[in-house]
């Protein structure tokens, strides 16, 4: 961590100026104000200046509580040129959902125009000064605002005369600016929340504490601008690799909120501590229990979506609706990756890949980093090192084994490389500010860079994974974007200068949050491409953007081998989450260092229940594959990836919710607990799905953790099924066997309990159903099954169940649509044991229907790795087949 | 699903615990099952007992004959995967994969390879059996010109000291009369002077003078101290700056005048790498990636930077020398400035034998060492002391050269031959001498005096060489050449590997290392052997960058030839070379080898039995 490379708000001209102006400056009043094309537009004009050039202001609604706000240059009156507008991740299918403004409202005599948003909600523009707000129509109270506090402020592009010195430098580098100051600002206040969330990607605390105002020490905003940031600090409002403007508030009275700002320039947000304001004079009234915000961005349009929630997944799906859903990943790509920067040859590939199989460890992915290639030229190989590569993924794949080799937007500037001779030929790289092909540096050394901001060429980009031009590639090959960002090592702040030029004269200023994005979606869709559209691309990016969840999974970046990132990796996770990028992880045991056998261990634990799950680590780090650290703590290790395989149905589950309904695979307790405040600041445990509270262990030689279960039904222990009540602090002890993990009452959760070498061999293995009983005897949950790698599921080709358990009968139902599709995914499989946590014992013998069997109730134990595991209630081979209706009942 | 055979997946030697009764236990004692529900795909025991012919129990283990070939236990993992791993093709049964039984093929060639490496142990049996009688000759002999040796020790040692003290009377004798000559010519000197007294008065001035310039000395002395402390106070920060002034320097091919280095030796050697940077910078691959040794005095800076906020100066970088110098955190490399370092250092390196190469490159390793060091906590005075460390470590390391290379040389050396006259002669000569001369005779016989004192120097020069001998006899004796001595051989012996453009050294109780070029680092120091002498353990090699200190593990292996066929660096700075030799062919393991072929040949199906 170099801070003084980096810029602060204060080195930051457009941050500086934006947050030395006071409330109530902004003087714009909307005129004009009435319906076009379904739309709610006006102008914005300063009132003491009539004659200025407008701003024109679009209000449009869509369906399930949207609201969009563009605010843009007046096009009609040429400005130098037009501002850049994020393409590409808004989803097509949101323009469907506009509803027609039939007409406007006026409020408040004519000071005001509202227009219908959903039911029980208005959006409401009042005229001057110009503030626009959401409205709970049936408590009359604020959700959203803007404006509310004047800060309103946007800077109109200029033609440069000789006069203007737009220029700024910043150690050494010189930004051009030749349109002068471009920066928008506004506040945003979210009612009746308690917290605000969101806006990574950051290292701190899930709830995000306020940067500006009364008692705020370290007075930096949140900053949005993708960097590659070495070796960075745990706890820190800087911004990392991606950024993703979007924030969500939560208070236990209303419920949730969203804000988003589609820009991808840089951002700068400030979360206001309560009396922040204080010092000036309140034009409006507002309720007090709010928190209010700042946003500020060096360029781009206003672009901005308000969500009203209510409940925390509504905002999700709100968000998803706009940006898209997460996609639905291959089922290998959620079991264990292994990496290291870097597995070296072949030999290496070999050994490694045997060790597993020598422990009966289970592993689905082996990573190649940067080393693989010839002299870091992505599409190649380093042949003494890997002289045949076919063979060695067909060996792997042999097994079920995938590999991942990495892609990273740098091309060697290399006459000799074919990649570099047709991109510089065809004009495909970003161009510097006098027009010529921008020459940066990254690990091939001279390189330049893809402008894949244009859709041919991401195209182009997206040909080269066909196996004919990615030699030594075959279909078990997938791919790892990096250093996307762009990272630059000889960049202002270890990225690409500002005023590069992208397709259409687009400054990268305009568009640095994005590149990666593009970049990462030019590479699934290379995947896309090469399977002809059969199998589903699995691509991890490091940088992202507000839309990368349509395009697969990222990472945390380089972390380091300490329990502070251990610990942080949660909420950086969750965030993740909550702003719709549900495939995340962060590399387990930390890239850099050399983590201590138990931090190894605990990061394992902890690691089997990110969305992604992956080992990582530095090229000067020892060793760390899972069996170097002596039989028991390889025993530990194996044992923490085995409950991510059994967990791989539940797992793919929820990523299938998260797919249909942009709720993340794991969330915050209070996204599943929306009303219990104990949860909303709580970051050290989470939820996976809403059946499964797990918390980490952070700490050395923990004997001891604290762990708040929320809610009024009782928590039944993963490992021993020891029954837990809710809304309840508990002391627990702490083994080093595992780390507390509960399944909530209520629910089932259907688990695979025999391990295989990967997960592609478990494929048609039986199930065990775990039932935990509530108070009133009852549980539900769901299973979603399909090929687990090809796009057939889209034709209807998967199975999805619901198990209901009430009055002593289990009942499988069919959650496909009845569709009439012959495509159905077929499966043999079956259930093999059912488990009742809660339930006496009593009964001896179940029925099952249709097929009139009786069955038998034992007691068994609850997970059968364990040598003391506790017996519990066991239906013995139901062996009903997954894929079919049925009910047991139990017998008295 | 089910097997069809009920006691599929049970080795021989279970039959009878699954046959004997209807209810039977689970080995592990935590529960009991009945016949029908072994194999019956599911888990009644932890331990899988009850499935050791499906997939039901994570922990159970799979039986395949694989008649043929060798048996094999199978996790039940594998059991009904789609993957063939048993060669009989019954791990799968479910028809998911087809599994034709391929043991014969597979054990004929299985056999085939038992047969040769037999036919190796066979052979290197023998050779073992050689080297052990050898290795016992050579000890014994070893041995006995240790105790040849000692005795020659004591008898010499008594002759030297009496014609120390010879030596001593007639130096005595002659400062005695030095001293007389010394008093007259004062005398005689004195008088002189009281002659020229009244010439003298100027001088007065110039003594002044010259106390006033030792005074200024002191003065500079003072101030030098008070920049050590202050820069101690501040500790690390300053420093830091130090080294990024340092690198900019560097980077800027200043004059490289810098307050951070420690001598004129340094400073030139900077001068040095900032022109040979220039040159470098025109080449654009990154070098280091080869060289792990070199110390990164850069990169480990940067570490010490880490969270501290210090400011690195990059500000005068070019362009391409920050890309560098950027990349070079992840890397941990040399930048291109760095790599001209080295460079520069191993041209002028002398690399003509082992032991001197050695030298030097520890030498360097620990310089750059202690730059770090000193930068971190120390001022030039402890930066020196390091270096006294230095030199004291590599004499040791000469020692050791010097009494490895003395036997060769004492092969030519007729005064230590094994002849036993020549000790005799000694006493006999001296015995004369000290009979001669007279020590009481004044003034001092010179010749006499001579006579004794080049006798002496002979003989204490001799003494010294035996003690050396015996010593190094000593250190080699006391080394660990295994149960049978089968390793005393490795003693005098180098053993060098090819591996890319990296050359191996394994030097058995010395050292190892790894060559390029003219460039050597040294792996590790002996250390011990591991695995009940089946690793060969080097240590504390020259240090990495944020890494550990290199290392290396020779593993052992039988062979005709002491050979290193395989060297690898699975963990950064962690070496692993694979060394067959005969040494390792033990008859025990050759009764193994022969055991288990003969449960090969017995192990033939029945319908290839014919052949």
């Amino acid at each position: 961590w170099k801070k003084e490379e980096f810029r602060t708000c204060h080195q930051t001209p457009f941050c500086k100026r934006a947050r030395s102006r006071i409330p109530g400056s902004s003087s714009l009043i909307a005129t004009h104000v009435t319906i076009t094309d379904g739309d709610l537009t006006a102008k914005l004009t300063p009132k003491s200046q009539p004659q200025a050039k407008p701003l024109i202001l679009t209000l449009s609604v869509h369906q399930h509580g949207i609201l969009r706000l563009k605010i843009d240059e007046d096009a009609s009156l040429s400005p130098p040129k037009k501002r850049f507008e994020v393409p590409d991740v808004v989803v097509p299918e949101f323009a469907s959902s506009k509803l027609w403004l039939p007409r406007l409202s006026e409020e408040d005599n004519g000071l005001a125009s509202s227009v219908y948003l959903s039911d029980g909600h208005s959006a409401v523009l009042r005229h001057d000064p110009f503030e626009l707000f959401v409205r709970d129509d049936n408590s009359g109270e604020r959700v959203i605002s803007l404006n509310s506090h004047g800060l309103f402020d946007f800077e109109q592009l200029q033609e440069k005369s000789e006069d203007d010195n737009w220029e700024e430098t910043f150690r050494s580098h010189t930004d051009r600016r030749p349109y002068g100051p471009q920066s928008i600002s506004f506040d945003v206040s979210l009612y009746g929340a308690d917290f605000v969330y969101g806006i990574p990607e950051r290292a701190t605390t899930l709830a995000l504490k306020p940067t500006r105002g009364p008692n705020v020490e370290e007075s930096e905003p949140y900053r949005l601008f993708n960097l590659d940031v070495f070796e960075y600090i745990h706890d820190s409002p800087f911004g990392l690799y991606g950024s993703i403007p979007f924030m969500v508030s939560h208070g236990k009275t209303r419920g949730s909120s969203g804000f988003f700002w589609l820009n991808a320039a840089e951002m700068q947000i400030d979360v206001l501590a309560p009396g922040w304001e204080a010092a000036a004079e309140s034009h409006i009234a507002l309720p007090s229990h709010r928190i209010d915000t700042f946003w500020m961005s060096e360029a781009g349009v206003v672009d901005t979506f308000f969500f009203i929630g209510p409940n925390p997944k509504d905002v999700l799906q709100q968000y998803t609706a706009v940006t898209g859903t997460p996609t639905m990943p291959q089922m290998f790509s959620i079991a264990y990756h292994q990496c290291r920067w870097n597995y070296r040859d072949e030999e290496d590939v070999e050994h490694v890949d045997s060790k597993f199989d020598e422990l009966d460890i289970p592993y689905d992915v082996l990573w190649l980093d940067i080393e693989h290639t010839n002299g870091k030229r992505y599409f190649t190989w380093d042949r003494a090192l890997f002289p045949h590569p076919e063979e060695m993924q067909k060996k792997l794949a042999g097994k079920g084994r995938r590999m991942v080799t990495i892609v990273d937007p740098h091309i060697k500037r290399d006459d000799d490389f074919y990649l570099h001779k047709e991109a510089s030929k065809k004009g495909y790289y970003v161009k510097d500010s006098s027009g010529n092909d921008f020459d940066g540096w990254c690990w091939p050394g001279s390189s330049s860079y893809p402008d894949t901001l244009n859709p041919e060429i991401r195209s182009w980009w997206a040909d080269k994974f066909s196996y004919e031009n990615y030699v030594g590639s075959t279909p078990s090959l997938y791919i790892w974007n990096d250093m996307n960002e762009p990272s630059v090592f000889n960049g202002p702040e270890v990225t690409m200068p500002r005023d590069v030029l992208h397709n259409g004269g687009v400054e990268h200023r305009e568009l640095h949050n994005a590149y990666g994005y593009y970049f990462h979606m030019a590479t699934a869709d290379g995947l896309v491409k090469r399977g002809n559209g059969n199998d589903r691309p699995f691509v991890l990016s490091r940088a992202l953007f507000a839309g990368s969840q349509r395009y697969g999974a990222v990472w945390t970046g380089d972390n380091t081998a300490d329990w502070d990132h251990l610990r942080v990796s949660i909420p950086m996770v969750l965030t993740l989450g909550l702003t719709g990028m549900s495939f995340s992880g962060a590399d387990v045991g930390g890239f850099f260092g050399n983590p201590e056998p138990e931090l190894l261990v605990r990061w394992y634990q902890l690691g089997a229940y990110y969305p992604f799950f992956r080992a990582h680590a530095h090229h000067d780090t020892k060793r760390r594959e899972p069996w170097l650290f002596g039989e028991r703590n390889t025993e530990l290790i194996k044992d923490a990836i085995h409950v991510r395989y059994a967990l791989l149905p539940y797992f793919y589950t929820l990523f299938r919710e998260a797919n249909t309904s942009g709720v993340p695979v794991v969330r915050p307790l209070w996204m599943e607990f929306p009303s219990d405040e104990a949860t909303f600041s709580n970051d050290e445990a989470f939820m996976v799905g809403s059946s499964l509270l797990v918390q980490g262990i952070y700490t050395e030689r923990a004997k001891h953790a604290s762990v708040y279960l929320p809610g009024k039904e009782s928590w039944y222990d993963l490992r021993t099924g020891t029954a837990y009540k809710g809304r309840v602090k508990h002391k627990l002890e702490v083994t080093e066997e595992s780390i507390p993990a509960f399944q909530r009452a209520g629910t089932i959760i259907a688990r695979k309990d025999r391990f295989r070498r990967s997960s592609t061999q478990m494929a048609n293995d039986p199930y065990t159903l775990v039932i935990a009983l509530n108070s009133s005897q009852a549980a539900e949950g769901e299973l979603y099954i399909d090929d687990g790698s090809s796009f057939n599921f889209l034709q209807g080709a998967y199975i999805h169940r619901r198990f209901i358990f009430s009055n002593g009968k289990l009942t499988s139902i069919d959650l496909a649509p009845a569709s009439g599709s012959n495509r159905r995914y077929p499966s043999d499989a079956f259930i093999e044991r059912i488990i009742l946590l809660g339930q006496a014992p009593g009964s001896k013998n179940a029925l099952i229907e249709p097929s009139n069997q009786k069955i038998d109730i034992e007691l068994a134990p609850l997970w059968f790795l364990r040598a003391r595991a506790p017996a519990v209630v066991t239906v013995r081979k139901p062996d009903v087949r997954v894929a079919e209706d049925w009910t047991i009942t139990f017998l008295v | 699903s089910k097997p069809k055979d009920p006691f599929l997946g049970i080795a021989p030697e279970d039959d009878k615990y699954y046959r004997a009764s209807d209810v039977i236990r689970c080995k592990d004692g935590s529960g009991k099952f009945n016949q029908a529900q072994l194999n019956d795909d599911f888990c009644d025991c932890a331990d899988g007992t009850d499935e050791p012919g499906t997939s039901a129990c994570p922990g159970g283990r799979f039986f395949c004959r694989n008649a043929g070939h060798s048996p094999v236990y199978l996790f039940s993992s594998r059991v009904n995967d789609g993957i063939c791993d048993c060669c009989d093709g019954t791990d799968e049964y479910d028809g998911q994969a087809k599994c034709p039984n391929t043991c014969w093929e597979a054990g004929k060639v299985a056999r085939d390879r038992l047969e040769k490496k037999i036919a190796t142990y066979q052979e290197g049996v023998k050779l073992r059996k050689q080297e052990i009688e050898q290795a016992k000759v050579a000890i014994e002999k070893d041995e006995a010109e240790l105790s040849k040796l000692k005795k020659e020790e004591s008898v010499l040692k008594v002759i030297v000291k009496q014609l120390k003290d010879h030596k001593e009377q007639i130096e005595k004798a002659e400062e005695k009369e030095r001293l007389q000559k010394e008093k007259e010519e004062m005398q005689k000197k004195e008088s002189e002077e009281k002659a020229n007294e009244a010439k003298d008065k100027p001088d007065e001035d110039m003594g002044n003078r010259n106390e006033a310039g030792k005074h200024s000395d002191v003065e500079n002395n003072d101030v030098e101290n008070n920049h050590d402390k202050i820069e101690n106070l501040e500790g690390s920060p300053a420093d830091q700056d130090e080294a990024g002034d340092k690198l900019a320097d560097v980077l800027d091919n200043d004059d490289g005048e810098s307050d951070s280095l420690g001598s004129e030796g340094s400073l030139h050697n900077k001068v040095e790498e900032a022109n040979n940077a220039k040159e470098a910078n025109e080449e654009p691959i990154i070098k280091s990636e080869t060289n792990v040794k070199v110390d990164k005095k850069e990169s480990s800076d940067e570490n010490d930077n880490k969270g501290n906020g210090v400011t690195e100066n990059t500000e005068g970088l070019s362009r391409e020398e920050l890309g560098r110098l950027v990349a070079s955190r992840w890397t941990g490399e040399k930048t291109d400035v760095e790599s001209a370092e080295t460079d520069s250092k191993l041209d002028n390196e002398d690399h003509e034998d082992l032991p001197k190469e050695t030298k030097k490159d520890e030498y360097e390793g620990y310089a750059s060492e202690t730059d770090d060091e000193s930068n971190r906590y120390d001022d030039d005075t402890h930066k020196y002391d390091d270096e006294d460390d230095v030199d004291e470590e590599y004499q040791e390391d000469e020692h050791d050269d010097l009494s490895s290379s003395y036997k060769s040389d004492s092969d030519n050396e007729p005064d230590l031959s094994d002849n036993p006259s020549w000790l005799e002669k000694v006493q006999k000569t001296v015995r004369n001498i000290l009979q001669v001369v007279n020590l009481f005779q004044a003034p001092v016989n010179q010749s006499d005096a001579a006579r004794v004192r080049k006798e002496y120097d002979e003989s204490s020069a001799k003494l010294s060489k035996i003690q050396s001998r015996i010593s190094s006899l000593t250190q080699k004796l006391k080394h660990d050449f295994g149960p049978a001595k089968e390793f005393y051989t490795f003693y005098d012996h180098c053993f060098e590997g090819k591996e890319n453009k990296y050359t191996y050294k394994v030097c058995p109780y010395k050292q190892a290392s790894q060559e390029e070029g003219y460039s050597t680092t040294r792996l590790g120091r002996w250390d011990k052997f591991e695995d009940s002498y089946k690793v060969m353990l080097f240590s504390n090699g020259d240090k990495c960058w944020n890494g550990p200190d290199r290392s290396l593990k020779v593993k052992l292996r039988c062979g005709l030839k002491n050979e290193i066929t395989d060297v690898d660096e699975p963990s950064r700075c962690e070496y692993v070379a694979l060394l067959s030799t005969p040494a390792l062919c033990q008859e025990e393991r050759l009764k193994e080898l022969q055991q288990r072929l003969d449960l090969l040949n017995v192990e033939l199906p029945a319908n290839h039995d014919e052949l």
